[in-house]
């Protein structure tokens, strides 16, 4: 029988947690609507798990939210928003307001501050002033309300690109005139594309599928979305905010 | 730290109609100190030919020289101009000179070369730091601003631009790219060569 | 002048004498010009060139011997005087244009080639412990910048551009005969009869595709140059430079 004592020396073992399952996700605020998109490949390496997971989700007729980063953090932390919004339905008979949900979701990012959810967060829909709004969150829980936000595996080729379309920085408007401070929502949608289209030729975690949510306030037109191609719309009346989801493919190479 | 955040810095070359441009910042840091906001990285080879050497700086001041001596040293034997693809091959050759120990240099090639029938065909190339070579169709980029060069020109870029349009897609791309990059920024130069002649502009972005 | 026996400065190669001649060089011009004689046509649309090629006894397999030879895509080379020499001059050219192509991903221009190897016999002038090339080189070649081009490179390591060239034996009446047959817009098919008339003036023996050799410059189309210089499939480029096959040369004779 083998000496125990002397076989036995300090052996460390490990166990990560988390990973990094790539993808790119992007919202974008109107004067009157809010964009928010996201890639549909969900890989971990260089190895494709699907070239479907969505990573944007529909929480009520006014928010959506895209999350990004690891994937079964991601998912649980979508779930967990979505019963906090159910249980706040039963209490007040209402859908939680837009800027409640960002402050929901700070809280719940910050609540696991030193076990984080590996995620970044995007929030994008109406308030209820009406307006656009887009809510972007790092891992945990700091946020800020802006107009645009590139997030994930190529939010570094996606985030200048947005700067320069979006805020118009570096352009300076002809004399006279002055930059629009909101897009139309084809110009809005057109940018969306290109900027996917952009990341998916260059970066290998993005591609196969592009899912653009589109939320509406109340009582708008469709201002040209009617005719886009692919777009289906996920609310059942047209009496409140409503909400489009516009599928595209994008490369799978 | 990566070699090529020491001293920060990014190049972007791009094809147009009969043209091609090249545009660098013009920072040179210390780390996350800046140090110089008139550090030229892009320097011409020839009348038609403009080379970038994003990277350690001290390499971008001995590769020029290097590069200098042995240009010189061609055009003397050869009684001749070296072509974009012919310095594009040195430029390689070089590089990979020094495979084990390499220059922290990523260099970017513009150039129009002469074709048979007397007109001019544009040339751009990249190379990493042991001069591996890249001719692409449209666009090239290097320096620490890379990934967002690549996402920005990608969305902006399209075929056939005039020496005009190629100048502000080019500037546009680049100073919104190093807006986003700590390493790069400060100002930045532009080159367009065309058949006749050379634009070359200095910018100034948000220098800071 | 040197003297019958080679006199006081015959032997030492780095040595002027009082004439101001390096006596060792001119014994490898002596080597030339007994060995066979080639000769080079720069025609309008190429370039040839050419040599007899003999045997010391009808035993020797000879279609193993090259004495005119491909260097790289775009240039050839022929001799007169010692084949061992020659064989190690056109290795290292061979060497020069491969480690050009390394440098600049392009074969060498014909005079930057030339250059090379005339530095090469120049060096073997004024080195201890070697004697010069006994062999005078004709080059032909193609390239982007001069176009077609002829040199002949000596002994001595000097080099001149030719329309038309001889050397080895019989290279000066070679020479007048030229003379007498170029003008500048001849074409590459009568530049190969003419080499091969002037071939004729001095040979000994029956000429015939086993002793004849033959080399062609031939200039690319604008379209072929157009089209690129890299062969997609080698990653080559389209030779300019190509030796005559036996049956090529024997047509050519036939005529």
């Amino acid at each position: 029988m083998p000496d125990m004592t002397s076989l036995a020396h300090p052996q460390q073992r490990s166990f990560n947690p988390y990973s990094e399952n790539g993808g790119t996700i992007l919202a974008i605020a109107g004067a009157d609507f809010s964009v928010i998109a996201g890639d549909t490949r969900q890989s971990e390496g260089y190895s494709i798990q699907t070239r479907y997971a969505p990573k944007v989700f529909r929480l009520t007729d006014r928010a959506v939210l895209a999350v990004n980063g690891f994937a079964a953090d991601g998912n649980m932390f979508v779930k967990k928003v979505k019963q906090r919004l159910e249980w706040y339905r039963h209490a007040h008979s209402k859908d939680m307001p837009l800027r409640a949900i960002a402050r929901l979701i700070q809280t719940m990012l910050y609540a696991r501050r030193f076990f984080p959810y590996y995620v970044y967060n995007i929030l994008g829909g109406i308030e209820e002033d009406g307006t656009g709004a887009v809510y972007s969150f790092d891992p945990v829980g700091s946020y800020e309300r802006e107009a645009c936000r590139a997030a994930g595996a190529a939010q570094s080729l996606v985030q200048p690109f947005l700067d320069n379309q979006i805020y118009f920085k570096n352009q300076t408007p002809a004399l006279g005139t002055s930059h629009p401070a909101h897009l139309p929502l084809p110009t809005v949608l057109s940018i969306v594309i290109d900027s996917f289209t952009s990341a998916t030729e260059r970066h290998i975690e993005v591609g196969d599928g592009l899912e653009m949510y589109v939320v509406l306030a109340k009582g708008r037109n469709l201002q040209g979305l009617e005719g886009v191609r692919g777009m289906q719309e996920l609310t059942v009346t047209d009496d409140g905010e409503r909400v489009f989801v516009v599928r595209r493919d994008l490369k799978k190479d | 730290m990566s070699i090529m955040e020491y001293n920060g810095g990014s190049v972007i070359a791009m094809v147009g109609k009969d043209c091609v441009a090249i545009a660098s910042d013009l920072r040179l840091g210390n780390q996350a100190l800046s140090i110089s906001s008139n550090f030229q990285k892009v320097f011409p080879v020839t009348d038609r030919i403009y080379v970038g050497l994003p990277g350690l700086g001290t390499d971008v001041t001995t590769l020029r020289e290097r590069f200098r001596y042995r240009i010189n040293m061609y055009t003397i034997k050869e009684e001749r101009e070296i072509e974009p693809e012919t310095f594009a091959h040195l430029v390689s050759s070089t590089l990979y000179e020094h495979r084990f120990g390499p220059y922290f240099i990523e260099p970017v090639i513009a150039g129009l070369s002469k074709t048979p029938s007397g007109g001019v065909k544009p040339l751009i190339a990249a190379a990493d730091l042991i001069g591996c070579l890249n001719f692409a169709k449209d666009f090239v980029v290097a320096g620490t601003a890379s990934t967002k060069l690549l996402g920005v020109a990608e969305g902006l870029w399209e075929p056939d631009l005039e020496p005009e349009d190629l100048f502000e897609t080019i500037s546009q791309t680049l100073l919104n790219s190093v807006d986003r990059d700590a390493f790069s920024g400060w100002g930045a130069v532009v080159h367009v060569i065309t058949k006749d002649s050379i634009i070359s502009r200095t910018l100034k972005g948000r220098m800071d | 002048m040197a003297s019958a026996d080679g006199g006081a400065y015959s032997y030492s190669l780095t040595v002027f004498s009082p004439s101001g001649k390096l006596v060792q060089i001119e014994h490898a011009l002596a080597a030339v010009s007994q060995g066979t004689t080639s000769l080079g046509i720069k025609a309008s649309n190429g370039i040839v060139i050419a040599t007899e090629k003999k045997s010391s006894s009808i035993l020797v397999d000879d279609s193993v011997i090259d004495k005119v030879a491909i260097v790289c895509p775009n240039i050839g080379l022929v001799y007169s005087g010692m084949g061992p020499d020659f064989r190690v001059l056109l290795t290292k050219a061979r060497k020069s244009a491969q480690a050009y192509w390394k440098l600049y991903g392009e074969y060498p221009p014909t005079k930057v080639l030339t250059q090379e190897i005339a530095t090469v016999m120049q060096q073997a002038t004024q080195s201890g412990g070697v004697r010069p090339f006994g062999v005078s080189l004709l080059v032909a070649g193609w390239d982007n910048n001069r176009g077609p081009s002829l040199y002949q490179v000596d002994p001595s390591g000097s080099f001149w551009a030719w329309k038309a060239s001889a050397i080895g034996k019989n290279m000066t009446n070679a020479k007048t005969f030229l003379e007498k047959r170029y003008n500048d817009d001849i074409s590459l098919e009568d530049a190969i009869h003419t080499a091969l008339l002037t071939l004729k003036e001095g040979f000994e023996g029956e000429m015939t595709e086993k002793t004849i050799e033959i080399g062609v410059v031939t200039v690319p189309t604008l379209a072929e140059l157009e089209e690129g210089k890299i062969g997609g499939e080698t990653g080559r480029p389209k030779p300019t430079f190509r030796k005559l096959s036996e049956e090529e040369v024997r047509d050519y004779l036939a005529l």
